[in-house]
């Protein structure tokens, strides 16, 4: 019965994962405690209090007046008040300032005329977030001073300013779906699916090149469940797919619950989702460990393609302006389905119509992967080039020459008997003969 | 060992042995840097993302609204792709990521404006993904600022005032932001530069560990400690000088796809980035060394590495600041060479400051290099008295 078998395998398989600690590690320790180091390596979402310096040349009210608004701010904190530039620039480069405010000798007189006045500021770019919150920081202070001196300058001034300050069109932001518009929210979610699909393909990845290493050792000798290649895939898939159900639930709804992270998903639609995205990172991670040889090398190959693999996702590149050639091989990995079905689904409360496509290549991965590690298990197994297939290959041909020498030996006895019982009824026709003379 | 040479020089031609005789390492020293390389610098090569696609919700549809989503569209990184007819459609296809953002504005925007009520058009992005969404904000922010005081403007005109007098009230005071040392905001620039080098550190460690623990599971380890009259630190200097050739001249290709091919800055020139790469392999390298001798199990010495050099890249702080993280694992990152390979890089490439600032950061890689001094001596044992743990 194929179903038994199935469950054997299963059964098996499920033995083998929870015996072996190598496995245990990628299965449960690292997607228990990867997530948490991650989502507090990212707790705080954006950079507040970047310190900044300050070289104020006009050093009037205005000036005085805008630097304490920009301490103020969260994105900002004035540690010093430099007296020339080279005092200031000498903070940066020792890497106590990223930021620097250059209001410049004129800048009160500019005002006071009329004209434009500049504030200069200069960023250290080893961080683009330095620049984002210098650059909010002192919009923020500029565009609420800018609305104080049109004020006063309106009090007791013509008609037709004040026409001009009954016009401006108000605008409000809203950045959707991830409130702090920070880091957290962002790129987590993209990590815990990551997280499951690579895990999956190290820890199967380790459990075939474990059973490699043993058939090399002569130490493996599988039964004739193995025989079936759709008894053993779907076996081993039931198996790991039961381990990762309860790994999954952890990672996808527990740690982002732990952080606090908003988390809008419906769960229909997320099992909707979550299992054609399991499914498929087993069959794919199947498929690679047919090649893998040993226990250990799942680290070299496969830990590297974490990092291209959040970049195809288009989590933080946007996929609309990456080159076509890396955006078509980006559709082969579960992961790039998986991330931006999952990070719609759990921060913006996308319903399963919203991710139809994302599901629909799941699934259509999971069958392509199927059939693939259908065919290489079959080719593989059947002709013997299965990693480690020496030995079996070599207890087979000795087989094959027992069983040719034993057939040997039957027909030569056969042979024998026959001939000898011939020479008994010749013996028997001489004997019959000379009695007869 | 009878027959078998001695010396330096042997154990390195035994080592390029080993290393041809596995297609593992091929993969895992040349081709995986290799792809890496590729896929970054082309993946970013528009530098600043252009063209992202936004939409438009307008329920006005009046001369001002028209005029707001015209200008809007002259700007390079946005492109309207769609207007939707309501605010719901626009919000599924912000969901369904057809579009990173989209303008709002509503009915009666003109009516409002004209008749002194001060109407309020609103800028929606999606920030899931954090990336276009802010570079769309910051188009549309400055879009919407612009249109009021376009309005305004024309008013000031009309009454008789020149453009420098008119700005001169609607904006007294501007910002001129100086980003400096990569003032395009090329996000190649501001990724590559560390991402690069850190794929390759993790390979190191990772190679590192795992083919000096390869020598114990196999049960080749006396053989190789026997080639250097059983002096370990001989021994394992050695057995990693092919492989430390081998990375450099992977580093060597970044360092000159970088730096010379794509141009990025390196205002202090190659030098100094050529140290700290060679530099940063042999700091992994120590310090890959220095955890495989103190841990004698394979897998767990190379699990360790492996998370070392994959915690290394956003520990190291080129994409979210040190600053910003939790103090914990601020103290932690001074344990990450790679850390003072992005510092080096901030001061010598993109700032070009004086050596003398970075110079402890050079100090430190080559402290990571001799760490191994500290336990090496406990591989030594294990390689006589090893028992392979699955």
């Amino acid at each position: 019965m194929w179903v038994k078998d199935m469950l054997d395998v299963s059964g098996k398989e499920l033995r083998a994962c929870l015996q072996d600690v190598g496995v245990m590690v990628f299965f449960i320790i690292v997607p228990l405690l990867y997530p948490l180091l991650y989502a507090y390596l990212y707790s705080h979402e954006v950079v507040h209090e970047v310190p900044v310096v300050v070289v104020d040349e006009c050093r009037s009210a205005t000036s005085r007046e805008f630097l304490r608004k920009s301490d103020a701010t969260a994105d900002l904190k004035i540690i010093s008040y430099c007296a020339d530039m080279e005092e200031a620039r000498n903070l940066m480069h020792r890497h106590k300032a990223y930021g620097l405010i250059h209001i410049p000798a004129e800048f009160e007189k500019t005002l006071a005329s009329g004209h434009q006045a500049t504030i200069n500021l200069y960023c250290d770019m080893s961080g683009l977030l330095y620049y984002k919150a210098m650059l909010s920081g002192c919009t923020i202070v500029s565009l609420d001073m800018n609305r104080d001196i049109q004020m006063q300058r309106l009090s007791g001034m013509s008609d037709w300013e004040k026409d001009v300050m009954t016009m401006p069109i108000e605008n409000e932001y809203v950045t959707m779906f991830n409130p702090a518009n920070g880091f957290q929210a962002f790129l987590i979610p993209a990590i815990l699916i990551l997280l499951l699909q690579q895990t999956l393909v190290l820890g199967v990845s380790m459990l075939a090149g474990t059973e490699a290493e043993r058939r090399r050792a002569g130490t493996l000798i599988l039964g004739h469940e193995y025989d079936n290649p759709i008894t053993v895939l779907g076996g081993k898939a039931m198996a790991y797919l039961l381990v990762y159900g309860f790994t999954a639930t952890y990672v996808l709804c527990f740690v982002p619950w732990l952080f606090g992270m908003p988390q809008l998903w419906q769960l229909p639609t997320l099992v909707a989702f979550i299992i054609p995205f399991l499914l498929s990172s087993i069959f794919f991670a199947m498929c690679i460990s047919f090649f893998v040889r040993d226990r250990e090398s799942c680290f070299l190959l496969f830990v590297f393609v974490s990092v291209p693999l959040i970049f195809m996702s288009g989590i933080s590149w946007p996929s609309s302006n990456m080159p076509t050639f890396w955006k078509v091989l980006a559709q082969i990995f579960p992961s790039t389905h998986g991330i931006n079905g999952f990070a719609r689904i759990n921060t913006s409360g996308a319903l399963l119509q919203d991710v139809r496509i994302e599901s629909l290549s799941l699934w259509v991965l999971t069958g392509i992967y199927f059939m693939l590690s259908l065919f290489i298990y079959e080719r593989m197994y059947r002709s013997d080039k299965m990693p480690g297939a020496e030995f079996v290959l070599a207890m087979r041909a000795r087989a094959r020459r027992n069983i040719r020498v034993a057939a040997r030996d039957i027909k030569e006895t056969s042979q024998e008997l026959i001939e000898t019982g011939k020479r008994i009824q010749k013996i028997r026709r001489y004997k019959k003969g000379r009695k007869g003379n | 060992m009878s027959g078998t040479k001695q010396g330096f020089w042997a154990i390195a031609r035994r080592e390029i042995v080993r290393m041809q005789s596995r297609p593992l390492y091929g993969l895992s020293m040349i081709f995986a840097p290799l792809f890496c390389f590729l896929f970054f610098t082309t993946l970013m090569g528009e530098g600043l993302p252009q063209s992202l696609p936004a939409g438009v919700v307008d329920e006005d549809n009046t001369s001002v609204s028209r005029s707001i989503l015209r200008n809007l569209d002259s700007y390079q990184q946005t492109e309207i792709i769609k207007q939707y007819s309501n605010f719901a459609e626009a919000r599924e296809a912000l969901q369904k990521n057809e579009i990173y953002g989209f303008f709002y504005i509503p009915k009666g925007t003109q009516e409002k404006a004209s008749s002194q009520q001060q109407p309020k058009i609103s800028i929606y992005t999606n920030g899931t993904y954090l990336i276009p969404s802010s570079l769309l904000y910051r188009d549309m922010k400055t879009m919407a600022v612009m249109a009021s005081a376009a309005v305004g403007r024309e008013i000031l005109y009309a009454k008789g005032a020149n453009l420098d007098q008119a700005m001169g009230f609607l904006q007294p005071i501007q910002m001129d932001m100086h980003p400096l040392g990569n003032p395009w905001l090329n996000y190649n620039v501001y990724l590559s530069n560390t991402i690069l080098p850190a794929v390759l550190a993790l390979m190191i460690l990772m190679v590192t560990c795992f083919s000096i623990h390869t020598e114990l599971k196999d049960g080749t380890a006396g053989e190789w400690m026997s080639m250097a009259d059983d002096n370990v630190l001989k021994a394992v200097s050695a057995k990693l000088f092919p492989q430390t050739m081998l990375f450099s001249l992977m580093a060597l290709i970044y360092l000159v796809l970088l730096y010379g091919w794509l141009g990025f800055p390196h205002h202090n020139g190659f030098w100094p980035m050529f140290v700290a790469a060679e530099l940063l392999i042999l700091a992994s390298q120590g310090f890959a060394v220095f955890i495989a001798s103190a841990i004698p199990s394979l897998r767990w010495s190379l699990s360790l590495c492996t998370l070392w050099g994959v915690l290394s890249i956003p520990i190291s702080g080129f994409s979210f600041p040190v600053m910003g993280m939790p103090d914990a694992l601020q103290a932690l990152s001074y344990m990450f060479p790679l850390r003072y390979y992005f510092l080096i890089y901030v001061d010598q490439a993109l700032n070009g400051i004086s050596l003398v600032y970075s110079a402890w950061f050079y100090v430190i890689l080559i402290l990571f290099t001799i760490m191994p001094l500290i336990d090496i001596h406990m591989l030594r044992k294990a390689a006589h008295e090893y028992t392979y743990l699955e």
